[in-house]
């Protein structure tokens, strides 16, 4: 309930935000356009909408909270850890497409891409403990074998075969 | 009717080549394996394929297209029966019956059931597609701008509608949501740069590809990373060759579930989940064994493999007929054929006459390959799931930022592919469905240039848009889904009808 009053509130701010950037927008008066056709009209029309439907959302959520009845909940269940998983996997994801693609040889900056992401995602605490250090060690080197195969398999097929410009 | 059937005669004949023999199999074959993989669904697949066979000659890239197309929407269904995971979201309801069944070691009869399903299925959707597109096509070319506005607002709002079934509101948030993502860039009129801040980039407006790479490839990497454990069935024991006799048994819910499936696919943006999911709640409730139903009921399975494979013919039917995409997959072909040159709309069957046809022998030949492969290739298949999912996703996630920057060579696409994905998979935990939103980035530029062309041609009379024939059957509709969509309404309806039926048994 308290996610939809989130999101009820935001989309207003944000209709609003987009009907206030569309009123912006050029007219084109002194070329004398038709004023039906001025480019802010449709995001105009379609910023009150998203406003409107966030006013309906917020009366919805709060009718609710009056009512005392629980708003339906669509998400699933979620497993114990699975918020530093999904925080791992946006930080290289992010880190790899945001950073390393365009400054880095595609071929490397996969490599790498690949490699950190099993050995984060393979990673046991036993092995900082030292109770795994050939564990450690098998996991990096087949980590590593993967990310080898993967980089020259993807650069390979993409630029060689199917002559695909990478980045 | 009879030139329909000859340029269907023709393309199949056309096409019997080696090389497209290969190309059908080899493709299926990878659809197959993209959506028995949890991560990569339909969407996805074509759209890095499109990136694939972007220097192709535009049939053959067609042609792998729709070949993966109807290939992965039908793998879904082996990862829904052995994993209880649906492959695509379009086998969600297989997994209700086909799960059970596999658990009780039925796991072989299950997948053959599937397998027959889906083929008879795509061959329903695949006449429907011959028979219904130039119909379609004929009657759009009385079409103008106020009924091609209509059409767009129609397609964000019974998509919002429909997908987002507990609550149409976040559907049509997420339509409209699309429809102002299209907005960024240049417009079509005077070639004004909204929303675009001085940037080049923005000014260019979001790539459809990259927009859905991330909302259905990096928001669902996210998805399974969230939830990666899963239980699984790994022995398919029984015969996988379904008894023809036992499949005929349910002629009634193969017909009736590919008209369904076919029905849903052509309306904009449903798509395949859709056609299995209503599919499977009329056979449900006309069934004479509706106890067995999430159980194991092969009934059950079948109408749901045969809902979401007839929808495929039948989402393909709008994007040829009126260039609107009846399902995201057929969104990215749809992207595909401007990429090639095809142009899809109201004047298909003046300028490329044979085009519907030719496609409809693609899917024809299409659904032989899924139900060769699904009978002959059970082990080799059940490998595929063996893939562990955390060595999966970084690969995933590489052939996505491929699948983003290749079409247009912009390190930004990467940008928009990551900015959408963490949109969508934020949207996906508050319970927003994705497909009206990938509708809305379609449709945007058709709603907007026809908003505003058709304000020009009548003067700024807003008229034409409720009085036109079509307009008004589009508007009333529009009307009458969202007063569907309020509770109050829904509730007097109710009310309503029982009062009719007291009435009735009352007399009787």
């Amino acid at each position: 309930m308290r996610k939809d009053l989130i999101t009820s509130l935001v989309l207003i701010a944000f209709g609003a935000g987009v009907v206030a950037e569309a009123l912006r927008m050029p007219r084109y008066d002194h070329l004398g356009i038709n004023p039906y056709t001025v480019p802010g009209i449709v995001p105009g029309f379609l910023g009150a909408i998203l406003a409107v439907f966030g006013v309906l959302m917020l009366a919805r959520t709060a009718i609710a909270w009056r009512r005392h009845e629980a708003v339906p909940a669509t998400a699933a269940d979620d497993e114990p850890g699975s918020v530093p998983r999904v925080l791992f996997t946006l930080g290289l994801t992010l880190g790899y497409g945001g950073l390393l693609v365009g400054n880095l040889p595609f071929w490397l900056a996969t490599g790498l891409f690949v490699w950190a992401f099993l050995l984060v995602f393979e990673w046991r605490p036993s092995y900082a403990a030292g109770a795994g250090t050939a564990a450690l060690v098998r996991v990096g080197g087949t980590a590593l074998l993967e990310a080898v195969l993967v980089s020259a398999a993807v650069t390979f097929v993409f630029q060689r075969v199917f002559l695909v410009t990478l980045p | 009717m009879l030139d329909g059937l000859g340029y269907f005669a023709t393309a199949l004949v056309d096409l019997f080549t080696p090389g497209t023999i290969f190309n059908v199999a080899w493709a299926t074959l990878l659809g197959i394996a993209v959506g028995m993989l949890p991560g990569l669904t339909a969407t996805l697949g074509l759209a890095l394929l499109t990136t694939l066979t972007f220097k192709l000659a535009a049939g053959d890239a067609v042609l792998i297209l729709v070949s993966t197309y109807v290939g992965a929407i039908y793998g879904g269904s082996r990862s829904a029966i052995l994993l209880n995971i649906p492959g695509t979201p379009a086998n969600a309801a297989t997994s209700l019956d086909g799960f059970p069944l596999a658990r009780s070691g039925r796991a072989g009869e299950a997948m053959g059931i599937a397998t027959a399903g889906s083929f008879l299925g795509t061959l329903v959707g695949m006449l429907a597609l011959a028979i219904f597109a130039p119909l379609l096509a004929e009657a759009a070319l009385g079409f103008q701008s106020y009924e091609f506005f209509w059409l767009a607002v129609f397609g964000v709002v019974i998509s919002g509608r429909l997908t987002g079934m507990d609550d149409p509101l976040k559907g049509w948030i997420a339509g409209f949501l699309g429809l102002l993502v299209a907005m960024v860039g240049q417009e079509g009129i005077y070639a004004y740069a909204r929303f675009s801040y001085g940037s080049t980039d923005l000014a260019g407006g979001f790539g459809l590809l990259p927009v859905l790479v991330g909302v259905f490839g990096f928001a669902e990497i996210l998805w399974v990373m969230k939830n990666p454990a899963y239980e699984s069935v790994k022995n398919a024991a029984g015969s996988v060759i379904p008894r023809i006799g036992k499949v005929l048994k349910h002629w009634v819910t193969i017909i009736r579930s590919g008209v369904i499936g076919t029905f849903m696919g052509l309306v904009p943006g449903v798509g395949e989940d859709m056609g299995a999911w209503v599919s499977y709640a009329v056979a449900r409730n006309t069934s004479k064994h509706k106890e067995e139903y999430g159980k194991g009921s092969v009934e059950g399975l079948m109408s749901a493999e045969t809902g979401n494979s007839a929808a495929v013919p039948g989402a393909i039917i709008p994007v040829l007929t009126l260039a609107i995409p009846g399902s995201a997959p057929a969104a990215v072909l749809l992207a595909a054929l401007f990429i090639h040159g095809v142009r899809p709309g109201p004047l298909i069957m003046i300028e490329n006459p044979s085009f519907i046809f030719e496609v409809t022998a693609m899917i024809f030949y299409a659904s032989v390959a899924i139900l060769t492969f699904g009978l002959l290739l059970t082990k080799p298949m059940l490998l595929v799931l063996r893939v562990s999912h955390i060595r999966l996703m970084p690969v995933i996630f590489v052939l996505c930022t491929i699948g983003a920057f290749a079409i247009a060579s912009r390190v930004f696409d990467v940008w928009v592919m990551l900015g959408f994905g963490v949109l969508g998979f934020g949207l996906r935990l508050l319970g927003f469905p994705m497909a009206p939103l990938v509708l809305g980035v379609v449709l945007g530029p058709i709603l907007d240039v026809n908003l505003r062309r058709g304000l020009v041609l009548s003067d700024g009379s807003l008229e034409p848009f409720f009085t036109r024939p079509i307009s008004l059957v589009l508007w009333v509709l529009i009307l009458f889904t969202f007063m569907l969509g309020s509770a109050a309404f829904g509730k007097g309806l109710k009310r309503m009808g029982d009062r009719l039926l007291g009435r009735r048994r009352e007399r009787s």
